[in-house]
């Protein structure tokens, strides 16, 4: 049985519950594979934050759509296809510069949107954003800083966060691509659109890395549930157990 | 140790008015690192509402061999406690 | 006898705690870092087996749970480290004797975790184990490791808990889900039961542990007491204990058992264990992979804050 989802502010708000939820996952692999001890601590109390906020969102997606069914069915029962995640938080920890330019990356990009969300018309939506803003606020912080002792540090670790956010910067066109629904439930597109491009300036110009351009997207976009091809695999990792045994209560 | 990377002593108030507490150390390259760490090793389960850090080797101590000249000298000055005095029974409220 | 020598044994004999900065035999250091890197490299080791099912948690919660847990581990590694730099010995000096095979974890990790059940059975019996060790710890004679027991035990109290709760949902669910739960209890019970060490009569260290009341029950003494506190809990779960001896003895009021397979644990201790390679080569990856990132942060330290102390 696919799971859809019909109503405009559920698919307003799974975009964001994915998106988070695919971070979570993504930084979940990190676990017992950081740097130093602190940071691998720092790094899980990110990805509870990212997880424990999709699960808040997928419970508000629930009610909004009003079928019956659970975050857990949100999260376990929907294929790639039906997955809205952007692509950016779906590539890989290829080293710590990918796993801290992504989440700067997305930090920023989402910091946005629940700073606009703080003004939505739904009560709910607007007191998660004040809880949510104040997590992100911290890792934003977090990543930022890393980004300057990456950038500055040393000649390596320079070279190796200018080639993760060369990298990483393909995916950054789709996030501006938005659509009417965008549209509905953001206040401001093109202050969200301004505010990310200027704040990741001054960030890259202070860690010494170089801009990439941001090109026009020939890709298709993640809000038709079109990703790389990281996601399949993501999900069927998370996935197994409940498809596996479908009856199973956990 | 290896160059740079220090260890931190961390301390905890709780609550305002509360004295800060010393919790543990945590390792970190950097003075933001440091407070950071410390947020996310000791205060997982919201222990604290502000926090300091301070280098390890910044802490000065009284030395081992000198610890009896600081302080044995104190005990006997029993008149610096209330119970020292005696007040008669009848005196109330002092 | 020095005035500092006695000062040592009046501190123990009167149950007080020893502090880093006074005088200790160097035979007392020795046993408590020994002690102390062992616990810490078992807590960070410990986060691979649950690591290894952290992607597949089957459902929101159940992950959230299992990664406040083994982020837990992390902090508590975290702590002991703490405590053994106060003897002396710096945390990278520890990770090299990990790396080079001179410092010991709990063997328990080197067993592989092999289906979600095993989750359930880790939190249940490996962290049931360790919380009985760990709050006689409490009561260790070495200040600072006696601290970071009380706070460690605090924190692992959701530990056991969140094991159980796992075996219980396995032990009520469908067939396939209770064959795991049966499954998980086979594999776990007896490595959990010999991690408390070697019999009394055998074991190496324990007896100058007791004497300085760095160790306060014998290894014996906490396997009993898991036993007799564990047996229940299996048979309220509806599972069999996979030891045909394990009854109750109405003479010594206590659990009996079989004999214990010591060649395996030996064999496993000393490095023949099924993740043996494994374990030791996660943790290396991780930290040789990284040394570019931590000589970035040193560099960038330097450059921006050079004068701090």
């Amino acid at each position: 049985m696919a799971i859809t989802i019909d109503k405009e502010q559920a698919q307003f708000l799974v975009r964001l519950a994915d998106t988070e939820m695919i971070l979570g996952q993504r930084l979940c692999e990190m676990c017992s594979n950081g740097p130093f001890l602190e940071e691998d601590i720092a790094l899980s109390n990110i990805a509870l934050d990212l997880i424990g906020r999709a699960e808040q969102l997928y419970i508000l997606i629930s009610e909004i759509e009003g079928k019956g069914l659970s975050a857990d069915d949100y999260a376990y029962r929907r294929n790639e296809r039906e997955y809205f995640s952007i692509k950016l938080v779906e590539q890989p920890n290829t080293d710590f510069a990918w796993v801290i330019a992504r989440q700067y990356l997305h930090d920023v990009y989402v910091k946005e949107i629940f700073t606009q969300l703080l003004s939505s018309k739904i009560d709910k939506v607007a007191g998660l954003s004040e809880k949510v803003l104040k997590e992100i606020t911290y890792s934003h912080v977090h990543a930022r800083d890393w980004m300057f002792r990456l950038g500055i540090g040393t000649p390596e670790s320079n070279r190796r966060l200018q080639a993760a956010v060369d990298h990483l910067f393909k995916y950054a066109g789709e996030l501006f691509a938005f659509d009417s629904i965008d549209k509905k439930f953001l206040s401001d597109i093109t202050k969200l659109e301004q505010g990310w491009k200027s704040a990741v300036a001054l960030t890259l110009a202070e860690a010494n890395v170089k801009q990439p351009e941001i090109h026009k997207i020939y890709m298709r976009d993640y809000r038709e549930g079109f990703h790389s091809e990281y996601l399949g695999h993501i999900l069927s990792e998370m996935q197994f157990l409940p498809r596996a045994y479908p009856d199973a209560k956990w | 140790m290896e160059s740079g990377d220090k260890v931190w002593e961390v301390f905890i108030q709780k609550k305002s008015g509360l004295p800060f507490k010393h919790a543990g150390s945590v390792h970190g390259y950097d003075k933001k690192m440091a407070v950071q760490n410390a947020r996310d090793a000791y205060c997982r389960r919201g222990e604290g509402r502000e926090l300091w850090v301070v280098p390890a080797n910044c802490i000065v101590s009284v030395p081992m061999d000198e610890a009896e000249a600081y302080f044995d000298p104190q005990e006997d000055k029993i008149y610096r406690h209330p119970t020292f005095y005696v007040i008669p029974d009848g005196v109330e409220n002092l | 006898m020095d005035k500092f020598e006695a000062a040592f044994n009046d501190i123990i004999a009167k149950d007080l705690k020893v502090e880093p900065r006074d005088w200790m035999p160097e035979e007392y250091r020795k046993h408590v870092l020994r002690q102390v890197s062992q616990h810490a490299h078992s807590e960070v080791i410990g986060m691979q087996p649950e690591g290894n099912w952290l992607l597949r948690a089957p459902s929101l919660r159940s992950k959230q749970v299992l990664l406040a847990k083994i982020q837990d581990e992390g902090g508590h590694g975290l702590y002991l480290y703490s405590v053994a730099e106060t003897l002396g010995m710096s945390r990278e000096e520890m990770i090299n004797q990990l790396h080079a095979g001179k410092a010991k974890y709990s063997s328990i990790f080197n067993y592989p975790a092999l289906n979600w059940a095993d989750m359930g059975a880790i939190g249940w019996l490996v962290d049931g184990a360790a919380i009985v060790n760990q709050v006689s710890l409490q009561k260790t004679s070495y200040g600072p490791y006696s601290r970071g027991m009380v706070r460690i035990c605090k924190e692992e109290s959701f530990h056991q808990r969140q094991g159980y709760e796992i075996m219980l949902h396995m032990a009520r669910g469908t067939k396939e889900q209770k064959e795991m739960a049966q499954d998980a209890l086979n594999r776990f019970w007896f490595p959990s039961l010999m991690m408390f060490g070697p019999h009394d009569a055998d074991s190496a260290h324990s007896s100058k542990a007791m004497e300085w009341k760095i160790k306060r029950e014998s290894n014996d003494q906490l396997r009993q007491k898991f036993i007799d506190k564990t047996v229940p809990q299996a048979e309220f779960l509806g599972l069999t204990v996979p030891d045909p001896n394990c009854k109750w003895n109405e003479t010594t009021g206590h659990y009996d058992h079989s004999p214990f397979n010591w060649d395996e644990f030996w064999a496993v201790v000393n490095g023949d264990g099924p993740c043996n390679t494994e374990r030791l080569d996660h943790h290396k990856k991780a930290h040789n992979d990284n040394a570019w990132v931590r000589d970035a942060a040193v560099a960038y330290a330097k450059k921006t804050e050079g004068s701090l102390v």
